[in-house]
């Protein structure tokens, strides 16, 4: 099996789970961690959209309860999303996945702007649709290889069907739609920097993470 | 028009989204029929077994009352006490057992309780993060349901 993390740096081990680093996951978890510490230290920007012609501007404000619900979400996505890096165990990651999910569209559920929230409805569709394959991906490497550890799949000796990879891969783009940003972007227009970046940042991350997974398994 | 601004046209609309992603997962749900059958693994590390004759019958999870039952583990030099109940306790169970005479009776009702150790070490840390997926889906709908209010 192609092992494109690199060698393990170091394995937490809770009874059968284990978590593991590699160079690979050990990057992609400091990210998130930093950009959870950012989440918590920042203010949410304040939007201005000028009125052409003239000297005016509108300047939107985030009330304070919504900055709090948002905050919260985006820490929990940050949480969800280091977990999703450092665990070696393919239903955790799952569940993992579906948690950032769940608050990615809690970040943007705050807002009280109608395009937002009418893109943000699909997305949140797409995401509840998503964990069919996400768990149907998880339950089939199960069901042909008897185990969900990343680490004894990797060893080798297991034949994972490749249906059960492309589900899983489906699942994980469904939950964070990390490919097709075009998608969110409308979700992004919600003001509050740091707490919508977050969105992307986190899909993009269980995106790269399964693709290892993938390519590893 | 290149075809490949043609599909980002299509791509750029979010409505389009829910109809593609569906279409992703026909086309991937048909290669997995056509890749049928696939075989069931029989040495499953989590085995479950149903007996229709047992009187438990659906929740006969297998084992022998009082007698000595073997749990498969995916590493067992990692748990090497799995199966004995009240070597999971969480540091503040162990506590409450030790200051006061009722953490029997609610040993189920706190985090790290008795049920959620056995849990914790056989398979998962799977239980905390489908709580935690149970909570932020309910205060989401709780915000959404008091900004409703608000208005």
């Amino acid at each position: 099996m192609p092992d494109i993390g690199g060698s393990d740096l170091f394995v937490l081990a809770f009874g059968d789970i284990l978590h593991y680093f590699n160079p690979y996951t050990a990057t992609l978890f400091l990210l998130a961690l930093l950009f959870t510490g950012l989440v918590i230290a920042s203010r949410p920007e304040r939007q201005l959209d000028i009125a052409f012609g003239g000297d005016a501007y509108y300047a939107k404000m985030t009330t304070v309860s919504e900055m709090r619900f948002r905050r919260f979400m985006a820490i929990a996505c940050g949480l969800a999303s280091m977990g999703a890096m450092a665990s070696g165990d393919i239903f955790n990651f799952t569940l993992f996945v579906s948690l950032v999910g769940i608050t990615n569209v809690g970040i943007v559920s705050a807002v009280r702007i109608r395009h937002v929230l009418n893109a943000a409805y699909e997305y949140g569709i797409v995401a509840m649709v998503a964990t069919l394959p996400l768990f149907g991906g998880a339950a089939l490497i199960l069901g042909t290889t008897g185990t969900l550890s990343i680490q004894a799949l990797a060893a080798g000796g297991f034949a994972v069907p490749l249906v059960g990879k492309a589900l899983l891969a489906l699942g994980v783009i469904g939950e964070g739609m990390a490919p097709f940003y075009a998608a969110k972007a409308e979700m992004f227009r919600a003001p509050g920097a740091p707490y919508v970046i977050m969105c992307s940042l986190s899909s993009l991350l269980i995106f790269l993470r399964v693709v290892e997974i993938v390519i590893t398994i | 028009m290149l075809i490949i601004s043609r599909i980002s046209r299509v791509l750029s609309n979010f409505q389009h989204l829910v109809a593609l992603f569906a279409g992703a997962c026909v086309i991937v749900s048909l290669i997995g029929i056509f890749s049928l059958p696939l075989a069931f693994e029989e040495n499953q590390l989590y085995p479950k077994t149903l007996d229709p004759a047992s009187s438990l019958y659906p929740y006969d999870r297998g084992g022998v009352p009082f007698g000595p039952t073997e749990i498969v583990a995916q590493y067992p030099e990692n748990s090497p006490y799995a199966g004995y109940v009240t070597t999971y306790l969480t540091p503040l169970s162990q506590y409450l057992a030790d200051h006061t005479h009722y953490l029997g009776t609610t040993i189920v009702a706190h985090p790290g309780g008795i049920i959620d150790e056995i849990l914790y070490n056989t398979r998962g840390l799977d239980t905390v993060v489908e709580t935690s997926i149970l909570f932020t889906a309910f205060a989401i709908a709780s915000y959404l349901y008091r900004r409703r209010e608000e208005e």
